[in-house]
């Protein structure tokens, strides 16, 4: 071997509405069937709106055969995922070459259901982590990534840093969400649900269908013939808005040309890309303009969601499983129920399966707060030198730390205030700060301490051009704070009662969005989710971010905010590029 | 409706979370969407569409249609003072 340096996908699995393993999910799909059915039981809404289901029997054989019983759904679903892959690979999920990277969007948010008051621990996303990590001995080699809908490729992103770096030689990466009437109320109060099951890029779309799913992939640096290789991926931001797909397709644009870049590839080398495809008015017309921004318009498209609906944090795996299924079969999936064309630039979808030669194909994934992200999967390896040359170092140009009423950038305090509380005081450090923002008061509690830690980084700022500078943070409770709000609020007005102005604050990530519609910044954003912070772990990864990426500037850094308790310790990080 | 429009000034601060603004700083007749007006976006726009639902008991369905209706606070009174029930 030359120094090339390729990243296997050496197993997978589904779980999912339509079946339990890759091949069930697959075979489905194959006939049409879709798993998107009107929700009768109202276990997870009050209105009967269509959602794909995982099977409760299906589930609780494997809870039985494994003795998970004092898991939640969420750890038993990861469990069987993972499971299913050492079944398949011989893995060692305790030796100190494996790590796990777990996606989630909203987790165990289902326990917080009539609890607000008193939520139980489960509801913390590190408490998966830790239990996943017991459950596997993976001692702290674990990472929970929670960045809206781009969660799952965001995770493989990850993956791919860390075994290009040398750090891990096999990382399993996991994505699951649950469905819950917290989940069903705030998307029903966007107006964003179909009435039936979803149509991608279809002139009848009227929005998604919301579901739930698990799914595990095996990634390694150990050659294995015959399997799919993730060759490139890349993360960008719209700087748009937190919740309305950008109208030029920019974001997605970029981070589809970055991926393969990195990948090494042109747009001519593209076989078939799957794209998001969620079916919403906006999402697909956003997409539209982004393939074309690519030049791909002539590649044959589809989207997964009408046979699986959306599946939130898991679904970047599950139809990236399907990808590399689709890749080695040569057969593109039609897109369930598509007729007619129903975006402004038509683009290459078909109601019907395709069979063609494929080798290479983009898949990607766009969600709130404004992210996109893109990978390439290639059935060929690289052949030429792909090692990245020098190390990047970075440095830390400014640090800002805010808590206890108190603004201090680079050890020189900017404010001392004597509020009285949160409100008070970010109110106070506002007018202080000198910006007028209408939006500002807007955002929720935790968006406006990061928003504000921000400011003070990027005042008297380095000069940047937007695609060179990203945000990669961690906290410890995500955005429980704001969840509780949007719970409590269904819990005492009925799921209808549901505020939208609450409901796209439940996650963590939109606190990036807003610094990135804040200062233009179109860089790659993750959120990490962690029981203490760990600033050697973090930037040990932002150095792996620049290094694999074009960011010269990344903010980076913890912002925690619940019940009034808060701090944010950001620090703008520079690489020492050529 | 001068009345109508004042009590929906006070809904839109509260609800929208208009922080340092108060009734007066509003023009009835300015645009309440885009950079010029008050700024908002599409999700305030569902949010006056919970108001309108919650306090008036008009429903708008097709959050499109709201685009003239809500142009201005005075074209959301003159809309709520046809349709109330």
């Amino acid at each position: 071997m030359g120094n090339n340096l390729n990243i296997y996908i050496a197993a997978d699995n589904i779980i999912s509405s339509l079946g339990f393993t890759t091949r069930q999910n697959a075979e489905a799909i194959k006939t049409y069937c879709s798993g998107v059915k009107p929700d009768e039981s109202h276990t997870v809404s009050n209105e009967l709106i269509p959602v794909a289901r995982i099977s409760d029997d299906k589930l609780k054989s494997g809870v039985d055969k494994y003795g998970l019983h004092t898991c939640t759904k969420a750890e038993q679903l990861i469990i069987l995922s993972i499971n299913q892959l050492q079944e398949q690979y011989q893995l060692n999920l305790s030796s100190p070459s494996s790590a796990l990277i777990i996606s989630t969007t909203k987790g165990n948010i289902d326990t917080l259901r009539n609890a607000t008051e008193k939520p139980d621990n489960s509801v913390f996303l590190w408490n998966i982590t830790q239990k996943i990590s017991d459950y596997y001995k993976l001692d702290k080699r674990v990472y929970l990534v929670s960045n809206a809908c781009i969660s799952g490729i965001s995770a493989l992103i990850i993956a791919k840093r860390l075994l290009q770096s040398g750090t891990y030689r096999s990382v399993v990466v996991t994505g699951v969400d649950v469905l819950s009437h917290f989940i069903t109320s705030g998307f029903a109060s966007l107006k964003s649900l179909s009435a039936g099951v979803c149509r991608p890029y279809d002139t009848r779309r009227d929005g998604l269908n919301l579901s739930e799913a698990c799914g595990s992939m095996l990634l390694t640096t150990d050659y294995c013939p015959d399997k799919a290789i993730l060759r490139g991926g890349a993360i960008t931001n719209d700087a748009n808005h937190i919740s309305g797909p950008s109208h030029t397709g920019d974001g997605l644009y970029y981070a589809m040309q970055a991926a393969m870049d990195e990948a090494r590839l042109n747009p001519l080398d593209i076989d078939y890309i799957n794209l998001h495809g969620t079916a919403t008015i906006y999402n697909d017309e956003m997409e539209d303009k982004a393939v074309y921004l690519a030049r791909l318009q002539h590649v044959p498209i589809n989207s997964l969601k009408p046979y699986l609906g959306h599946t939130l944090g898991a679904s970047g795996i599950i139809e990236t499983v399907l990808c590399i299924h689709q890749l080695k079969k040569g057969i593109v999936f039609g897109t369930l129920g598509y007729e007619k064309n129903g975006v402004s630039q038509p683009l290459n979808v078909s109601g019907i399966h395709r069979h063609l030669p494929l080798k290479t194909c983009v898949k990607t994934a766009s969600g709130f707060g404004g992210c996109n992200a893109a990978i390439v999967l290639s059935m060929e390896a690289f052949k030429e030198d792909n090692r990245p040359s020098d190390e990047v170092k970075i440095r830390s140009v400014k640090r800002c730390i805010i808590e206890n009423n108190s603004i201090v950038v680079d050890e020189a305090p900017v404010l001392q205030s004597a509020a009285n509380d949160f409100a008070a005081f970010i109110r106070e450090a506002y007018k202080v700060l000198g910006e007028s923002n209408m939006k500002f008061y807007k955002m929720d509690d935790l968006s406006k301490l990061a928003y504000m830690a921000a400011a003070y980084l990027l005042k008297d700022r380095p000069l940047f051009n937007p695609l060179e500078i990203g945000i990669i943070l961690a906290n410890s409770v995500a955005s429980l704070d704001t969840d509780i709000k949007h719970q409590q609020i269904i819990d005492e007005g009925g799921n209808g009662a549901s505020s939208p102005a609450v409901f796209v604050y439940t996650l963590p990530n939109v606190a990036a969005g807003e610094i990135c519609i804040r200062h233009k910044i179109q860089g790659e954003n993750t959120f990490f989710i962690e029981q203490e912070y760990s600033p050697e772990k973090l930037k040990k990864y932002v150095q792996l971010a620049m290094q694999n990426s074009r960011l010269n500037y990344c903010i980076c850094g913890w912002c925690d905010f619940l019940n009034g308790k808060y701090k944010a310790d950001f620090e703008l990080m520079a690489a020492n590029k050529e | 409706m001068e009345e109508l429009i004042e009590q929906l000034k006070q809904q839109l601060i509260e609800e929208l979370n208009l922080e340092e603004i108060s009734p007066a700083d509003i023009d009835a007749e300015a645009p309440l969407f885009g950079d010029d007006g008050l700024g908002l976006d599409s999700i305030d726009a569902l949010e006056i569409i919970l108001i309108l639902e919650r306090n008036y008991c008009i429903k708008i369905e097709n959050p499109a249609q709201g685009k003239e209706i809500f142009y201005s606070v005075r074209t959301l009174a003159n809309y709520i003072r046809e349709n109330r029930k």
